[in-house]
């Protein structure tokens, strides 16, 4: 008998015993025991489960590990942001905590009026991208960003095409990205206020879905400038681009590094502002907390020195050792 | 459950499509069911498994595509990284490195390349696992090669 008059075989006979939910016992392939029952017995697959709900309220002394600086997971189940808070209450966070993280919350509240948490699950970045972005749109209706970062997605459709991925791997992801933008322009059909914005961003669904499009962007605009990115990605792993596209960019939950921004920045074509708040301090007295303009690279003018004056990135995120939330400028 | 649903029907309509393609793999959905799949693989060649047929089971998820499809082996199969009993396979890509960007047809052939290369330092199956770590490649090809022989290959005459 052939191979393929083989497979038929087996296969007709696997059609008959799926039939009859693998009861009857086959006689020419060995079958595992009831599946169902199986799987109770060894809990073989992890279910990605949610953040359990944490009920203790928070405590500052909770946050006094050795680095002073670990970020409280906050305890909602939703995927999206928090309501907007004063900076105070981040100050609040690190009451008996390091004085020079007191004295930088102090500076940035010169510059920065609010904060608004995301959920800390490894996709923090993305959420507060997506967020952030569309909420920009929002109040600002500027039809012509849309119309360019429309244009940028198209290319970052080619790009995964052009890198073998298939089509109805992305696609859902793309156009729920889109219908997004749609929405926060006013004058449709779709349009939506802010507070359904913040409803549909909590909604697991939905943001699950943009961060996916994100993580596809972000990997499709690294292996496509591979070059470029190889001697960053060898200085966080030992991985290839490609391997480190796999297991650190596409799958849910990996945390975003300076290769992710980097990539997501240039692949949409958006400056991102990033503060960083740590306990490094200088010599010299004064605190200063640091902050990174993503400058896409198509904006490089030819005196990257001047360049990156003028942008001015309307996505401002602060950065704790771990964690993204979003910043508002006053 | 809409989304995953729609995802798996253009699966399904890719699969009908890439058939001729790829010989190795013959990846069915149940009649009543799209979230049930039955595959049959074929062992790769210059391995023990070469000239069997295996068979997995994929019962994928709500979440699809943004959970992972879990896959057993039903047919008896000694392998490390496959459980013995329950069929359980340790693959990365089916735990905490799995994305959409993969597909159901792409997990079977990661599964054909982990028989091909398997990886006795993660196993499931200790005692093919021990086997391969204690260096003893004939006692694993031979064990690997009888359960073939006796589970994955149609009994002569």
């Amino acid at each position: 008998m052939n191979y393929y008059a083989r497979v038929k075989k087996v296969n007709t006979e696997i059609t008959e015993q799926v039939s009859t939910k693998l009861t009857s016992k086959p006689s020419k392939v060995f079958i595992a025991k009831d599946p169902e029952r199986e799987r109770e017995r060894h809990p073989i697959f992890p279910i990605r489960s949610q953040r359990p709900v944490q009920t203790t309220p928070f405590s500052p002394q909770a946050m006094q590990n050795q680095e002073g600086l670990q970020v409280q997971v906050d305890g909602e189940v939703e995927s999206g942001p928090a309501p907007s808070e004063p900076l105070s209450s981040l100050a609040a966070e690190y009451q008996s905590g390091s004085a020079i993280l007191l004295e930088k919350i102090k500076v940035l509240g010169e510059q920065y009026a609010a904060i608004r948490r995301t959920r800390g699950d490894g996709n923090c970045f993305f959420r507060s991208f997506m967020f952030s972005y569309l909420e920009h749109i929002l109040e600002s209706q500027d039809v012509s960003e849309v119309d360019r970062i429309k244009a940028n997605v198209e290319q970052c459709r080619k790009t995964l095409q052009s890198l073998g991925y298939a089509d109805f791997t992305f696609e859902d992801f793309f156009s729920l990205f889109l219908e997004q933008l749609d929405s926060v322009l006013q004058g449709n059909e779709e349009s939506i206020s802010h507070d359904e914005l913040i409803l549909r961003s909590r909604d697991q669904s939905v943001s699950d879905y943009v961060v996916m499009f994100f993580r596809f962007v972000t990997s499709g605009e690294i292996r496509k400038r591979s070059e470029f990115f190889e001697p960053f990605i060898l200085g966080l792993t030992n991985a290839t681009v490609e391997q480190f596209c796999k297991s650190s960019v596409e799958p849910m939950g990996e945390e975003s590094d300076h290769v992710h921004i980097t990539a997501l920045s240039d692949a949409l074509g958006v400056p991102i502002r990033v503060v960083y708040l740590d306990r490094s301090s200088c010599d010299s007295g004064g605190v200063s907390v640091n902050h990174h303009d993503f400058v896409p690279a198509g904006n490089d003018l030819p005196n990257a020195s001047d360049s990156p004056e003028k942008v001015s990135p309307f996505i401002t995120l602060l950065y704790r050792p771990g964690h993204y939330d979003i910043l508002y400028p006053k | 459950m809409q989304a995953s649903r729609a995802r798996l029907f253009k699966e399904y309509k890719e699969v009908q499509r890439e058939k001729v393609a790829d010989p190795d793999i013959q990846l069915v959905c149940d009649d009543s069911n799209i979230f049930k799949w039955t595959a049959l693989i074929k062992g790769p060649s210059e391995t023990p498994f070469e000239g069997g047929i295996f068979q997995l089971a994929f019962a994928v998820p709500e979440q699809y595509p943004l959970q992972p499809p879990q896959v057993r082996f039903l047919t008896k199969i000694f392998h490390p990284n496959v459980h013995f009993k329950t069929g359980e396979i340790c693959l990365d890509i089916l735990k905490n490195a799995w994305s959409p960007a993969w597909t159901l047809q792409s997990v079977c052939r990661a599964i054909i390349a982990l028989m091909a290369h398997p990886e006795p330092d993660s196993p499931l199956n200790c005692d093919s696992g021990n086997l391969l770590r204690a260096g003893d490649i004939k006692g694993y090809h031979s064990m690997a090669r009888m359960y073939t022989r006796l589970a994955a290959m149609p009994k002569k005459g």
